[in-house]
Parts: structure tokens; sequence; C-alpha cells
């Protein structure tokens, strides 16, 4: 057996599943606050690298005060949904809530390519893109930032949580009309989450932008993010961080073994799989509350 | 109100691709580019009917063929066959002549449609390979080299300028799917007439992330790689060969490597990355300076001016070129009005045309709507795409086995 092939696989998927991690987090910030599982995020995460390649290369700033400026962006981005799409839900049904992102990711998916042009843009943070070789095994070095970077925002994320505004949004997660009845403003703690979570869209738009264009695909990061986020635990921030690493530890790992035996693509099934047993066999993910209502 | 719909048919007539006074709106010859302008084509789509559109309005500007002009008829499908077969039945009942989806679901959704109602489809370098053969697909015309006419030729480039293939180890890296696997079979002919080891890499769809397919890559040790995916897999392609110790000059490319994929790579990484080349790149072509002056400098461009003379545009020009050549030497064979069919045989017509310099002479027949094969090989050489060998075509018999055995399936209802 080939290890230092193994360890590659290991070590790049981990670094890999850290960087789905990224746009996770964004899922999970909402949940935790708003109890509204976001389908949209995937779609920020694209609307994030277009507003950083919108200030880079048609305002001309340097490409970190970009996505500093992006940062205001998104977080403005988050209020204002909350302000004319989220509020208006108050008293309407979860599943209606969900459809309501849905929509939001379609309506993103042609706003950025419909504005910008569809055709892929660049961003470039400067990152040297040769590996770092130890032995035989390559380690990517833009993975390895991203992930670094990952674990700084989740490392953030809890303590955030544990902070006096954390708190608060925590409390509105648990029920909406107890946090009302002691003063706490829902609306304005929702809207705080979904500002936060366009700020973990940037970073995930920047670094996955650097790597692949900007384009509309970015948005299908959605897919191993909610992979990660059923895994780990909708309102968990450990599970972000857990959930990734196996999403992709697991996304890189089975497939170098089993694409060149069945011909290829077998990490999508992986992801799928993923998502299907967690749900089957543990719903509320490995590091998720379980909600008991008694009836 | 029948006179009111006139001309309100003839004022969007106007609008839509520039109207000269040359002619009535009776003789508008409507070519409908329905196509994925918000889904998986958008990579190639806005650049692509961009210069479809500006060809158009030059020959528009030009006073269009013996005083008829074109109107571009545009919607989008989304590629989705639906959209694309629902925007196909308005712009037959609006009277085109020619459709071209840009889309492979879509146009091959589309295939029994045309042939019964005797619309031209162009296919450019996307759709049905096997629709070269003319007189199963009599309307449908690739006009430009197939998936597996540009493996062939890359595989000859290595052959004649990379050392010979023979011994060589080669990798095919494609994304999952039906396009990435078409150049398959061609592939492993070749390898077994030349003695090549081939082997296939798969990454899956949309190629974000590859870093697994690569580590297995670097293990085969490859002397080339012939990368075969679109859109934003592909800078993630090169940058990952890259990483994996590939050089540049050994990295070959299907057609769907552009400038925006270069400097996602980065301009200077990606110097001397090769790719298949079925247009030529820049302005330096009598049409592209026309174009320039009668349609950009006056302000009539249908999008962004730096577009003009991209890999994408170029692909649209020249797919409009040969469409038009097609049709004007029906209308002078075989008289107006222009039907699908005068034009079908119209384009049978073309020989050697090569759209002033800007692409490889193309020739179609009844029998042959590929027009040759022929492509050429260009290199990244930092700022631009330079072609690094002349027009040629390889293989071709290998290329028509195929297109036969995919043709005879398609006529036997497979």
């Amino acid at each position: 057996m080939d290890f230092s092939y193994f360890f590659e696989l290991l070590i790049n998927g981990a670094l890999t599943g850290l960087m789905y991690s990224l746009v996770a987090l964004g899922i999970v910030l909402i949940y935790k606050s708003a109890g509204v599982p976001n389908l949209a995020q995937g779609a920020m995460v694209m609307i994030s690298a277009y507003v950083i390649w919108m200030f880079t290369s048609m305002v001309g700033l340097p490409v970190y005060v970009s996505i500093a400026v992006a940062v205001v962006v998104m977080f403005l981005f988050g209020l204002l949904a909350e302000r004319l799409l989220l509020r208006k839900m108050v008293g309407q049904p979860i599943i209606m809530i969900v459809m309501l992102t849905l929509g939001l990711e379609i309506f993103l998916r042609g706003l950025g390519p419909g504005f910008l042009g569809a055709a892929p843009k660049q961003i470039s943070l400067g990152i040297d893109m040769m590996p770092i070789i130890v032995g035989d095994v390559f380690i990517n070095r833009e993975y390895l930032i991203g992930g670094a970077i990952a674990v700084t925002m989740i490392a953030l994320s809890l303590l955030f949580f544990r902070t006096r505004l954390g708190t608060k949004l925590r409390a509105v997660s648990d029920d909406h009309v107890s946090s009302w009845s002691v003063g706490i403003s829902v609306e304005r703690a929702i809207g705080i989450s979904w500002g936060i979570a366009g700020v973990s869209a940037v970073a995930a738009g920047a670094l996955w932008g650097s790597v692949q264009g900007v384009d509309w695909t970015l948005s299908m990061l959605l897919f191993p993010a909610v992979a990660v986020v059923i895994l780990g635990g909708l309102d968990s921030i450990y599970g972000v961080l857990v959930g990734g690493l196996i999403v992709g530890i697991l996304g890189s790992v089975i497939p170098g073994y089993v694409d060149p035996l069945v011909g290829g693509g077998t990490r999508d099934v992986v992801t799928s799989l993923i998502i299907l047993l967690t749900i089957i066999f543990r719903p509320h993910g490995m590091f998720g509350r379980e909600d008991i209502e008694r009836v | 109100m029948k006179g009111l719909l006139k001309g309100l048919a003839g004022a969007a007539a106007m609008a839509a691709v520039g109207f000269t006074g040359a002619a009535k709106a009776d003789d508008t010859i409507k070519f409908a580019l329905l196509q994925d302008f918000t889904a998986v084509y958008t990579f190639v789509t806005d650049e692509y009917n961009q210069g479809q559109r500006d060809y158009l309005r030059l020959i528009n500007e030009e006073g269009g063929i013996n005083g008829h002009t074109f109107e571009a008829l545009i919607r989008d499908t989304g590629n989705e066959p639906q959209r694309g077969i629902e925007a196909y039945n308005r712009a037959r009942r609006e009277g085109a002549v020619l459709v071209d989806f840009l889309s492979t679901p879509v146009s091959r959704a589309a295939v029994n449609r045309v042939l019964e109602d005797e619309i031209v489809m162009i296919t450019v370098l996307h759709g049905r390979g096997d629709a070269s053969d003319g007189q199963t697909f009599p309307f449908v015309f690739p006009m430009m080299a197939t998936y597996w006419s540009q493996a062939a030729l890359l595989a000859d480039y290595i052959d004649n300028h990379g050392g010979g293939l023979e011994g060589k180890r080669i990798a095919h890296v494609y994304i999952d799917s039906p396009f990435g696997r078409e150049p398959v079979p061609v592939l492993r002919e070749l390898a077994e007439r030349k003695g090549f080891e081939l082997r296939t890499f798969a990454y899956p769809s949309p190629g974000n992330e590859q870093s697994a397919t690569w580590s297995d890559v670097r293990r085969f040790r490859p002397d080339y790689v012939i990368l075969w995916g679109a859109g934003g897999g592909q800078p993630v392609s090169v940058r990952e060969a890259i990483r994996n110790g590939i050089p540049q000059e050994n990295i070959l490319s299907v057609v769907w490597m552009a400038e925006t994929d270069a400097r996602t790579v980065g301009t200077d990484l990606a110097t001397g990355v090769k790719r298949f080349e079925a247009v030529a790149t820049g302005t330096d072509y009598p049409i592209m300076q026309r174009i320039m002056e009668k349609v950009i400098e006056p302000g009539h461009g249908a999008g962004p001016r730096e577009n003009v003379g991209t890999t994408y545009y170029n692909i649209g020009v020249a797919s409009m070129a040969v469409a038009v050549e097609g049709a004007r030497i029906a209308l002078e064979e075989f008289g107006t009005p222009l039907t699908g069919d005068k034009l079908r045989r119209g384009m049978e017509m073309i020989e050697d045309f090569d759209a002033e310099g800007m692409m490889p002479p193309v020739t179609l027949s009844e029998e042959d709507h590929q027009g040759g094969g022929y492509g050429r090989v260009s290199r990244w050489d930092g700022s631009a795409w330079e072609p690094v060998t002349d027009w040629f075509n390889a293989h071709q018999d290998i290329v028509w086995e195929e297109i036969e055995k995919d043709a005879a399936g398609f006529r036997e209802g497979r």
C-alpha cells in the first residue's frame, strides 16, 4: 500500500473539508440564532466573491481592502435580507421560510452573472500556488491557508456565542416569544445572525474564488456544505469543524481508491450517502441538539 | 390589427440587430440563437453570442446579402431541453431558418424536430459528434471539429512535436460527464495504434475541487495530460497539474480554455499551456477589423468592448460567418424566399471557406457536416493564445469510424 498516497488524500481531504466548513458555518450561524436552515448560503458565497472582484477589478482597490469592503457589504446584505424578507415570514410555517431561502438562492445565482457577466472572473490573493512537499506528500498551500482561516472563523464563532450578544442570539433561537417577553429584540438578533453569515460567506467566497475563479458554480458549494451541517448538527459550531473534516476526508480518500476501479465520479455519491445515512440514523447530527417535544 | 402587428414585428426586427433600411422586413432572414445564458454554459455564452450578434450587425451594416438583412432571435433556455423546445417552437413560428442552442442537452433534444421541420441547426463545438454524418442528420451542422477530431489532433500534435507517442504515458483528465468521456474511444484506438499508455481520470462536476484526482494523476507519472473540461473546472485542472509537477508545456486542453481561464490560473503561471483552437483569436483579421470599424466604434456592439477578439467571441463570429455564407450561396443558387431546406443545401455547397483567414478552410458537403475536422494548437504566451501549428486535421479515419458507429445507432433508434 502506498501510504504517502493515503496521507496525501487524507490531509488534502481534511483541508478541503475545512474549506467547506467556511460555507457551512454561515448555515449554522443562522440556524443557531434564527432557527432557519438557509439554503441561500451557497449563493451568498458567490455574491461575496463577485463583490470582492467588483471592488478589485472595477474600482481598483487592493484585494484585501476589497475583502474588507465585502465584509461590510455582506453584513448589510444580511441585515437587509432579514428586514425585507425574513421579517415578513414571522408566524409562517418553517417550510415556507426554507422555500424563501431557496428562492433567494435562485435569485442571487441569476443576479451576479446577470449584472456582471457570466464569464469567470479572477481574484488573486497572492498565495503561492506551489505545494508544501513532505516526503512524497504534496500539501495544497491554498487549502492549508483556507483551512487555517476556517478554524479561526469557527473559533471566533464559538467565542461570539459566549458574549452577551451571542447569548441573546441563542435565546432567540430557543424561543422567539420568550425572548420578546424578556426584552430581546428578536428581529435585530436575527438580522445580526444573517449579517454574520454574510461575513463568513466573504471568507469562503474569497478563498474558493481565488482557487476556481468567480462564477455561478461557486453557489454549488452549498451541496457539500449541507452535508457538513447535517453530519455535524445544524445548530453546532463544533459540528461544523468535525463534520467538515469528515466530509472532506471521506470525499477524498474513498474516491481516491474507488474512482480508478469504477471509472470516476464517486465523491458526490459519498457526500449523498453522508446526508442520507445521517438523516436516517442520527437526524440531529453528531453534535446537534435533539429537541424532544411533549405532546 | 394585422397591419399593426406586422408593424410591431418590423420594429422589433429593426431593434434586434440593426435595420439598415436596405431591405424590407419581409426580406429579413431570421437566425434563432436560443442559448443558455443562465446555467451551465454561461462561461461561453455571453462572448459567443455577442460575437454572433456583432457579425450579423456587420452584415446588415454592409447592406445584407443582396438587400436581405439578418435578425437574431435571442432567448434564454437555461440549458433546459423543455425551455429550449418551447423557444424553438416560437422561433419556428416567427420564421427562423436556423437555430443555434449552444447546449448539448437542448440540441440533442431538438434533433428530431429540426429534421422533421427542415430547419438548420448548427452545433458548433457541442452537441452530437455523429451529426457530422450529413446523410443521417441532413439539417444538423457541427461545422467545426468534433470532440473526437480535437482529441485526434491533440494526440497527433504530441506525436509530431513531443517526440512521438510510442511509449509515452498520456493522462486524460476529464469532468465526469458524457462530454468528458466522449474522446475516450478515439484516444483508446490511438493508444493501440501508436503504442502509448492511456489512463483516464475523472473529477466530479463542476470541478471546483480536484485535489484527490490529481494525487492519482501524479503517481501515474504522465508525460502529457489532456484536459477535458469547461468553465470553472479548467483553471482548477491547470493549477492542480502544475502543483503536481507537470510542466505547463505538457498540458493540453480541449477547445474550452480561454483567456479568462489563463488569467484565473495566473497569466505567468499558465505560460506554456496548450489548447485545441478552432478559430483564431484577436482582431488582426479583416472581418474583425470591419466589426471594429462598423459595429464597435459607432457604438452598435452587442456587449462589452473588451470581449471583442476573445476566444469565444471569435468562435461566435466564425459560426455566423459560415452560416451567412451558406445563406448567401442558397440565395444565389435557389432564390428567395430562403427556407431551411435551401439554407441546408447552400451550406452543403460551402467550399474552403475560412472567414477571411480567421478559421481553417471549411468544406461542407451532403456527407460531411463537420467540415474536415480541422483546427490547430495554440499556446498561452503570458498574455495571449498564440498558434504553434498551422491548421491541420488528424486521424479522420478513426474519427469517422466513431461518427458512423453512432450515426448508425441513431438510425436504428438506439
